[in-house]
């Protein structure tokens, strides 16, 4: 509770709880891809049973300080929340954080013994960790093979605006000294030589490869791929750059790069140019009212021909585009318009473009759009291989990712059970 | 700029300006507050209960606790006050200067004795200052000094009608109300003691014991005195439902005059309270938690509600609801069905929730989340209407071919 004095942040998450109606069936557990209980702890806050909600939500999702601070309520439970229709949504959102960060209690923490065999898990990130959550608290084994230490885009990449790695650390911490059997940190060559030793294997291995952006002078000096920024940026390594920095992108890696770099760098000019317009951005809303508020500013309807410069990156030429509503996508489609063309002088380029499943990776495991394929059952092509997170489902949230994990768990569980 | 309606009332011979009084609390424990209140519009006082010289009174602090929502602080009051440190011979004083500044209002004074000579001296003395009214504690919970210590002179009849007759015999023309109790096992037998002991009128009621809450982890009640603590008076809106079949009963059954005193937090409140034999409303939490400035509420409200129902006097209320209050066996066997109305419906699904496990199962859940009430199982016990969040739900009430709508909670 320290850390709530001198303030009166517990008066104010007090009122907030008394707002939330309780409704039955709640509609915003419904739209929290991990099906959080958010009546029932906002009940146990209602009732100052602090420590009680706060285990309600420890035990319901293996990410919770990471949710705390980076889930998109507006578009998940918040955007379902009753309340709104008497006035405004409950800020469900800040009571889950409140919890998290005033009101830790781990010590009534019972875990079953081991009772089943062991389970291979491919990756660290959050979605191989919810995995690894849920087939401990099932009684399995959990073996993680992952190339870098656990933790995955939160830890390594998401900006420290958004999310300090030391809350990342307060979740992967929690998992690592309760959840996971053996960690072994290496890349993991191939699935089939997993399966001799494991029945089941769960694949979580994210997105490893940045979609590249083929235009001419994409390997002129000065341009750079947004994740290797972010990574520099989360470490807090020097980066030299210029006073006019270009983010290619609308979605929410491109953002972030844009909005922690002109955070980090007041001085200088930040542009997000974006091929079709405001409204076809995938951003979370929230990062395109911080954009705003930092001062970055916008070229929409902008598409990139060519950057150019001598050796060094001076300018990118685009083409104005018209849009137009699309049938097929949820997005508008674009169309050049002719001899629209112009520069917009930049020192600096970054690519943000989307990112795509490492190349070539386990050729044995069947792919579809670039994405892991996997079936009603989160089984891939190969018997006993489970799939989840940003490589089945492209890039989205990180309670997206770990109720992914979730399920899979659960489907392991069913087949392994099947299968004795 | 807009004129109220002439709220004044005849109240045992005394004209007061509108019929709300500042009852005897710690809001009319000091000249200084009791000008004030005055001032700002209330119709008269009763200062706050004194005793003669031989009684000390070693009050004990922190006095107050209560209990509250987010949207009202205080819905409970509790406090382990007694009565004022001050004695007779200061609220003589007072009650002279109050009646030369205000001939207008009513000042009246609350006494409590032990000993016959103790209430008839403090009579006398209040008379000799032109008091207007007297009232006597009967019914203080925290401490008493009644016949038998330690209890409320009003929980004995006997004593009640006694120690009224020794009051009334020394105030002679001077108007009397006897502060009683809810806390006993039948009211009428006390207020009908009153009016054999000769009192002019009944003040109903009084703050009710109780124990405010324990702080669960030391195991103090509240209020902590240094870690112990006593039983409380409780006042506020939360006693509102007690004072009001207090007075109810006794109105019903005794023809007496009575004081409306608990829990009226608004002019609605009062007006109720009125409703159920009340001649006027005295006022003690409301005041001591939002300040004397609360009158203008109270009056504006009243008037209006005059206004809207074309009544002349407030006292056109008074005891209109007792008709109306009838034993269960008297209530007539009707046909009831909750009604929802879907436009208002957020489907929060509340009265699902509290039927299926509290009622008789007979609201169920259509697409998109509306509730919808099955006739055949619905038996029109109302629950749901009272957990509804936007007063969506209504009672069909039907009898012969007859129907009404009860859509209030």
């Amino acid at each position: 509770m320290s850390d709530l004095k001198g303030n009166n942040i517990l008066e104010k998450m007090m009122h907030e709880a008394e707002r939330c109606l309780f409704c039955f069936d709640a509609p915003c557990e419904k739209n929290c891809p991990i099906n959080l209980p958010i009546s029932n702890f906002i009940h146990m806050i209602r009732n100052k049973n602090f420590y009680g909600a706060y285990e309600k939500v420890r035990e319901s999702h293996p990410m919770i300080n990471i949710a705390g601070f980076i889930c998109p309520e507006e578009i998940l439970c918040q955007k379902e929340c009753i309340r709104s229709k008497i006035d405004s949504p409950v800020k469900i959102r800040e009571l889950h954080n409140f919890l998290t960060l005033n009101f830790v209690k781990n010590q009534n923490l019972s875990l079953s013994p081991y009772k089943y065999e062991d389970v291979a898990i491919v990756g660290g990130g959050p979605a191989s960790l919810s995995c690894t959550f849920f087939l401990r608290t099932l009684g399995y084994k959990t073996h993680i093979f992952t190339e870098e230490d656990i933790g995955g885009i939160p830890f390594t990449e998401i900006s420290n605006d958004r999310l300090q790695k030391e809350i990342v650390k307060k979740d992967i911490d929690f998992i690592k000294d309760n959840f996971i059997y053996e960690l072994n940190i290496e890349k993991v060559k191939s699935i089939e030589g997993l399966k001799k030793d494991f029945k089941a294997i769960f694949i979580g291995i994210g997105l490893g490869d940045e979609t590249k952006l083929e235009i001419p002078g994409i390997d002129k000096d000065g341009v750079f791929y947004a994740r290797k920024i972010l990574r520099d940026l989360k470490n807090g390594k020097e980066i030299s750059l210029g006073n006019r920095i270009g983010v290619i992108g609308g979605g929410n890696v491109a953002f972030d790069v844009a909005n922690s770099l002109k955070n980090r760098f007041k001085e200088k000019e930040v542009f997000i140019i974006y091929r079709r317009g405001l409204k076809d951005l995938k951003c979370y809303p929230e990062e395109l009212e911080r954009a705003k508020n930092l001062g970055v500013n916008f070229y929409f309807q902008s598409s990139p021909i060519e950057i150019s410069g001598d050796k060094k990156v001076e300018g990118l030429k685009v083409s104005q585009v018209s849009l137009k509503e699309s049938e097929r996508e949820k997005r508008r489609s674009f169309e050049l318009i002719d001899k629209s063309e112009f520069i917009i002088p930049l020192d600096n380029i970054v690519v943000a473009v989307g990112q795509e499943i490492e190349d070539g990776i386990f050729p044995e495991i069947e792919k579809e759009d670039g994405l892991i394929k996997i079936d009603e059952n989160y089984m891939t092509n190969l018997e006993g291989v489970f799939a989840g997170g940003d490589c089945i489902n492209g890039g989205q949230t990180v309670t997206k990712a770990a109720s992914e994990g979730k399920i899979a768990a659960f489907k392991i569980d069913e087949f392994l059970r099947r299968s004795k | 700029m807009f004129k109220l309606r002439d709220l004044s009332i005849n109240f045992l011979g005394l004209t007061l300006e509108n019929p709300f009084i500042l009852s005897a609390s710690p809001s009319t424990d000091e000249l200084e507050m009791v000008v004030r209140g005055l001032e700002s519009g209330w119709a008269g006082v009763i200062l706050k209960t004194t005793s003669v010289e031989e009684n000390p009174v070693p009050l004990k602090y922190p006095m107050m606790s209560s209990f509250g929502n987010y949207y009202r602080r205080v819905i409970g009051l509790g406090n382990i006050d007694l009565i004022s440190k001050h004695h007779i011979d200061e609220i003589e004083k007072r009650v002279k200067i109050l009646k030369e500044k205000f001939p207008e209002k009513m000042i009246a004074a609350s006494i409590m004795g032990s000993k016959k000579e103790d209430w008839q001296n403090l009579v006398f003395r209040l008379r000799k200052a032109n008091v207007d009214l007297i009232e006597c504690s009967f019914s203080c919970p925290q401490g008493s000094m009644g016949e038998a210590p330690g209890k409320m002179l009003a929980q004995s009849i006997s004593a009640t009608e006694k120690v009224t007759g020794w009051v009334k015999e020394a105030a002679e023309n001077t108007p009397v109300l006897i502060k009683i109790t809810p806390q006993v096992t039948d009211i009428v037998e006390v207020a009908k003691a009153v009016k054999k002991g000769g009192a002019d009128g009944i003040t109903a009621s009084n703050t009710i014991p109780s124990l405010l809450g324990i702080n669960i982890y030391t195991f103090e009640p509240y209020p902590s005195v240094f870690g112990v603590s006593s039983y409380s008076g409780l006042s506020g809106n939360a006693i509102k439902p007690i004072t009001l079949r207090t007075i109810a009963e006794i109105k019903r059954s005794v023809d007496i005059v009575i004081s409306g005193n608990g829990g009226a937090y608004s002019s609605r409140d009062a007006i109720e309270i009125m409703l159920v034999g009340a001649s006027n409303v005295q006022f003690c939490t409301l005041p001591m938690v939002y300040g004397f400035r609360v009158i203008e509420e109270l009056k504006s409200g009243l008037s209006h509600y005059l206004d809207e129902m074309n009544l002349k006097s407030p006292l056109e209320i008074v005891g209109k609801s007792l008709e109306k209050i009838k034993s269960n066996e008297e209530l007539p066997l009707i046909e009831v069905k909750a009604n929802i109305d879907k436009d208002k419906c957020i489907g929060c699904d509340l009265c699902f929730i509290s039927c299926n496990d509290g009622g008789h199962m007979a609201i169920e859940i259509k697409e998109n989340r509306i509730p919808e009430v099955n006739i055949e199982k619905c038996v029109g016990c109302a629950l749901c209407m009272q957990v509804c969040p936007v007063d969506a739900i209504s009672m069909k009430e039907k009898m012969d071919e007859k129907e009404v709508i009860f859509n209030r909670r």
